[in-house]
C-alpha cells in the first residue's frame, strides 16, 4: 500500500517557500500587530496616551543598546559588556560634572571615550586574538566593572546634572528619549541600508572568509562595528542617567541579554549576516509591550519571565525552521 | 590615711561605673521596636523561628578563650560597592582603635562577590591558623561546609550580615529582617489611619531577604482589613527598573495610591523620581535606609517616609563580638545590631536632620563611626567647593 504523501507540485512548493520567505522577513511585524490586537482586546488601557508615552520612553532605553547590539549580531558576534557600558557612563557622568551642568560636556566626552576604547578592547581581542566574542566582552565586562570599583573605591560620588532631565520631557506626544532612538535608528539605517559600509557589514556577516577573499578589510569593520556598539551603549547610559537623575550601581543590569533578545526576536540571526535594525524596533517595542501589559494585568514576576522566555524561544525556533527551509 | 581615702573613692567610682554600664547594657538590650510576633507568624516562617530561638540563646565560649593579642580573619563580601566598601573600612578602624595590643594582625580575603572565590579563600584563611574567623557569608549551602572545618578546628566563627544553612557556628550579627518588613508596613498602616490604597514593591524575587520582608509586609496587610493593595511587583533593587515599574502603576492607578510599601531606598529614589516627572504628590513611603542619598532626596521632595537600616558599620560589633568570644565571654547566638547601636534604629521623615549629611557622597551608608577625614581621605565626601 502506497502511504507516501502526494509529491509537492511546484506551485504548492512556490506557495510554501514564499511564505516561509515572508514569515522571516515579516513575522515580527505580524507578531508586533497581534500583540498590539491583543492588548486591545486584554488591556485597552495600554492605549491611554499615558501608557503609550511611557512605552515609547522606557523602549528607547533598550532600543539604543540593542542598535549596537544588532550591528554586532549581523557580524556573527556579540557584546555582553553593554550593561557594564550603562553604568561606567553613569559613573562618569556624576563624578567628572558632579552635578554641574557647565561641565557636562566634558563627562559626556570621558564617557564617549573611555565607551570608544571598550568597543575598541572588545574588537581587538575578537580579530587580533580571535578570542570569541562571548568570552571577550565578557571579560572586557568583567574588567570595567572592577576597574569602575577600584577608582571609586565602592562608592561613586557626584550627582547626574539636571541638563540631562531634558531626556524626560517630550516634544509634542514624543518622549525626547524615543526622538533620539528615532534618530539614531535612522541614521544607522542610513548606514547599513544605503552606504557600502552597511554592505561590508553584511558580507562580512554572512561569510568572513569570502569577504576577506574578495578584498574586504574585514578586521577593520569588526573592529568598527564594537566600537559603534560600545558608543550606543554610552549613548544608553546618558539617557537612562538622565532618566534616573542619580547614580544607580544597578543600571545596566538586563540590558545585555535584552538587548540581544530585542535584536533576536526582531529577526537577527546570531550566524550573522541576516537581520537589520527595522526588525529590531519591533523586537523592542514587542519585549516592551508584553513587559507593560504583563503590569496592566497585575501577573505576578514569575509568569513575567515564563511570558518573556517563551517569547524569545518561539521567535528563534520559527526563524531558525523558516531559514532552514527558506 | 589620705592613701585610704583615695582607695576609697576610687572603689566607689569604679562601682558607680560598673552599675552605669550595667544600667546602660539593660537598657539597650531591650528591643529596639515594639513590633509583635504572634504564634502563627513565627510558625510560618522558619526564619523567624530560628532567629527568635537563637536571640534566646547563649553560647559558652569558655573553650575558645586565650590570652591575647589576637589574630583575627576576616572574610569578606570585598569593596565590589558602597555597603561592602564601608564595611570593610569599619573593620580596620575599629582593630586600629583596639591597638596591637588587642587585635595583633587582621588577616583579610576579598571574595569579590562570589560564593565560589569565598570557599577556598576561607580554607586559606584557615590555614594560617587564625584566632577567630568573621565570616560575610556569599551564599547560605556554598559557606556551610567551610563554617564546620573552622569549628572543628577549633576556630570560633562569627557571621556577620548573612547566615549560613549549618547551626555549628558561634553568633550570628545582623538583624531581624521579618521585623523591618513589619515595622515598615505597620508605620503605613498608622500613617494611613489603617485605611487606603497601597503598592507593594519587593527586592528581586527568589533572594530570601526580599522575600522574608515582602512576607511579614503581608502578614499587615493580612490583618488590616482597610487596607487594599493594588498590586505587587519587583524593583530589582534598581532605581530605573522601579521607576519603570512606578511609572506604569502612575499611569494605571493615578491619584487612588495612597501609600508604598518598598523594600530599599535604591528602588525609593526611583518611585520619588517617577512622581517628580509625573507632578503628583508623593504619598508616604514606607521603604527608605540610612543612605544618604535617599535622605538628600527625601528632604528635597519633603517626603514622608519610614526607614529601616542594615548599616555596613555592624562590622565594628562584629569585631567586638569575635574579641568576647576570644576572652571566653558568653554570647548571644543572634545578636541584633539594633539592641546594641542606637544609630541604627528605625527611623522617619520626622528625624531627618539627625541623619542625614550633606558632605557625605549619595552612596554613603550610614551611621558612619570612624571620623569624617577617613572619609575624605577615602574620597566618600562630596567636592567642598560645590557646595
Amino acid at each position: 500500500m502506497d502511504t507516501a504523501r502526494p509529491a509537492q507540485t511546484p506551485f504548492d512548493r512556490s506557495i510554501v517557500h514564499s511564505s516561509r520567505q515572508f514569515m522571516l522577513r515579516y513575522g515580527v511585524y505580524v507578531s508586533l500587530a497581534t500583540l498590539l490586537v491583543l492588548a486591545l482586546i486584554f488591556t485597552p488601557d495600554l492605549y491611554k496616551a499615558q501608557n503609550l508615552t511611557l512605552i515609547l520612553r522606557q523602549a528607547a532605553q533598550l532600543g539604543l543598546v540593542a542598535i549596537g547590539q544588532t550591528l554586532v549580531l549581523l557580524v556573527a558576534g556579540l557584546d555582553l559588556s553593554v550593561g557594564g557600558v550603562i553604568v561606567l557612563t553613569n559613573v562618569v557622568i556624576a563624578e567628572v560634572s558632579n552635578g554641574d551642568n557647565a561641565r557636562l560636556p566634558l563627562a559626556l566626552a570621558v564617557a564617549l571615550g573611555l565607551g570608544a576604547l571598550v568597543g575598541l578592547a572588545n574588537g581587538l581581542l575578537v580579530t587580533r586574538r580571535n578570542v570569541p566574542p562571548f568570552v571577550a566582552t565578557l571579560g572586557v565586562l568583567v574588567f570595567i566593572t572592577g576597574a569602575q570599583v577600584a577608582y571609586t573605591r565602592g562608592i561613586p560620588s557626584g550627582f547626574v546634572p539636571n541638563a540631562l532631565n531634558v531626556v524626560n520631557q517630550s516634544v509634542g506626544p514624543l518622549p525626547v528619549s524615543f526622538l533620539i532612538w528615532a534618530g539614531f535608528t535612522a541614521l544607522f539605517s542610513f548606514l547599513l541600508y544605503l552606504m557600502p559600509y552597511g554592505r561590508r557589514i553584511y558580507a562580512v556577516g554572512s561569510n568572513r572568509e569570502a569577504a576577506r577573499l574578495s578584498g574586504l578589510r574585514v578586521n577593520r569593520v569588526l573592529l568598527s562595528v564594537y566600537v559603534l556598539c560600545s558608543l550606543m551603549a554610552v549613548a544608553a547610559g546618558i539617557v537612562l542617567s538622565g532618566y534616573v537623575g542619580y547614580i544607580d550601581r544597578y543600571l545596566g543590569r538586563g540590558f545585555d541579554l535584552d538587548s540581544i533578545a530585542a535584536a533576536v526576536v526582531g529577526g537577527t540571526a546570531f550566524t550573522g549576516g541576516r537581520g537589520g535594525l527595522f526588525g529590531t524596533v519591533a523586537g523592542v517595542l514587542i519585549i516592551q509591550i508584553l513587559s507593560s501589559m504583563s503590569l496592566l494585568l497585575g501577573l505576578n514576576v514569575q509568569v513575567q519571565f515564563i511570558l518573556k522566555g517563551l517569547v524569545i524561544v518561539a521567535a528563534v525556533a520559527l526563524y531558525t525552521m523558516a531559514a532552514r527551509r527558506a | 590615711m589620705r592613701l585610704k581615702r583615695v582607695f576609697s573613692a576610687g572603689l566607689v567610682c569604679l562601682l558607680l561605673l560598673g552599675a552605669m554600664s550595667l544600667y546602660a547594657q539593660e537598657a539597650t538590650e531591650e528591643p529596639a521596636s515594639g513590633v509583635q510576633f504572634t504564634e502563627e507568624e513565627i510558625a510560618a516562617s522558619p526564619y523567624l523561628e530560628s532567629l527568635l530561638r537563637r536571640q534566646n540563646e547563649t553560647y559558652d565560649t569558655s573553650a575558645f578563650a586565650k590570652e591575647g593579642p589576637y589574630r583575627i580573619a576576616l572574610a569578606s563580601q570585598g569593596p565590589t560597592n558602597s555597603w561592602a566598601a564601608l564595611f570593610d573600612e569599619h573593620v580596620r578602624w575599629r582593630v586600629e582603635e583596639l591597638g596591637p595590643d588587642v587585635v595583633s594582625e587582621l588577616l583579610y580575603a576579598d571574595a569579590n562577590g562570589s560564593a565560589d572565590i569565598q570557599v577556598p579563600q576561607v580554607e586559606d584563611l584557615l590555614a594560617q591558623e587564625p584566632d577567630a574567623l568573621i565570616l560575610v557569608p556569599m551564599g547560605r549551602a556554598a559557606l556551610s561546609a567551610p563554617v564546620e572545618r573552622a569549628m572543628a578546628q577549633g576556630v570560633p566563627v562569627i557571621l556577620c550580615a548573612s547566615g549560613v544553612d549549618t547551626d555549628n557556628f558561634v553568633t550570628e550579627i545582623g538583624t531581624n529582617l521579618y521585623r523591618s518588613g513589619k515595622s515598615l508596613a505597620e508605620w503605613l498602616v498608622d500613617e494611613l489611619g489603617g485605611e487606603g490604597n497601597i503598592l507593594q514593591m519587593n527586592g528581586i524575587p527568589g533572594v530570601d531577604t526580599a522575600e522574608i520582608e515582602a512576607q511579614a509586609a503581608r502578614t499587615v496587610w493580612a490583618a488590616n482589613p482597610g487596607i487594599n493593595v493594588l498590586d505587587e511587583q519587583y524593583g530589582q533593587w534598581s532605581t530605573a527598573e522601579a521607576k519603570r515599574v512606578m511609572e506604569q502603576w502612575i499611569a494605571q492607578f493615578g491619584d487612588q495610591i495612597d501609600g508604598i510599601w518598598s523594600n530599599g531606598a535604591q528602588m525609593s529614589m526611583g518611585i520619588i523620581s517617577a512622581y517628580e516627572d509625573a507632578g503628583l504628590p508623593i504619598p508616604p513611603i514606607a521603604g527608605g535606609e540610612y543612605m544618604n542619598g535617599f535622605l538628600r532626596v527625601a528632604d528635597a521632595h519633603g517626603v514622608e517616609f519610614y526607614a529601616k537600616q542594615y548599616p555596613p558599620s555592624m562590622s565594628v560589633l562584629c569585631v567586638d563580638t569575635a574579641i568576647q568570644v576570644l576572652r571566653g565571654e558568653p554570647v548571644q547566638r543572634f545578636i541584633d545590631f539594633q539592641d546594641y547601636i542606637e544609630e541604627t534604629r528605625d527611623f522617619s521623615h520626622e528625624e531627618i536632620d539627625e541623619f542625614f549629611n550633606p558632605n557625605w557622597s549619595d552612596d554613603v551608608f550610614g551611621p558612619v563611626f570612624f571620623p569624617e577625614e577617613r572619609l575624605a581621605e577615602l574620597g566618600y565626601l562630596v567636592e567642598s567647593s560645590e557646595g
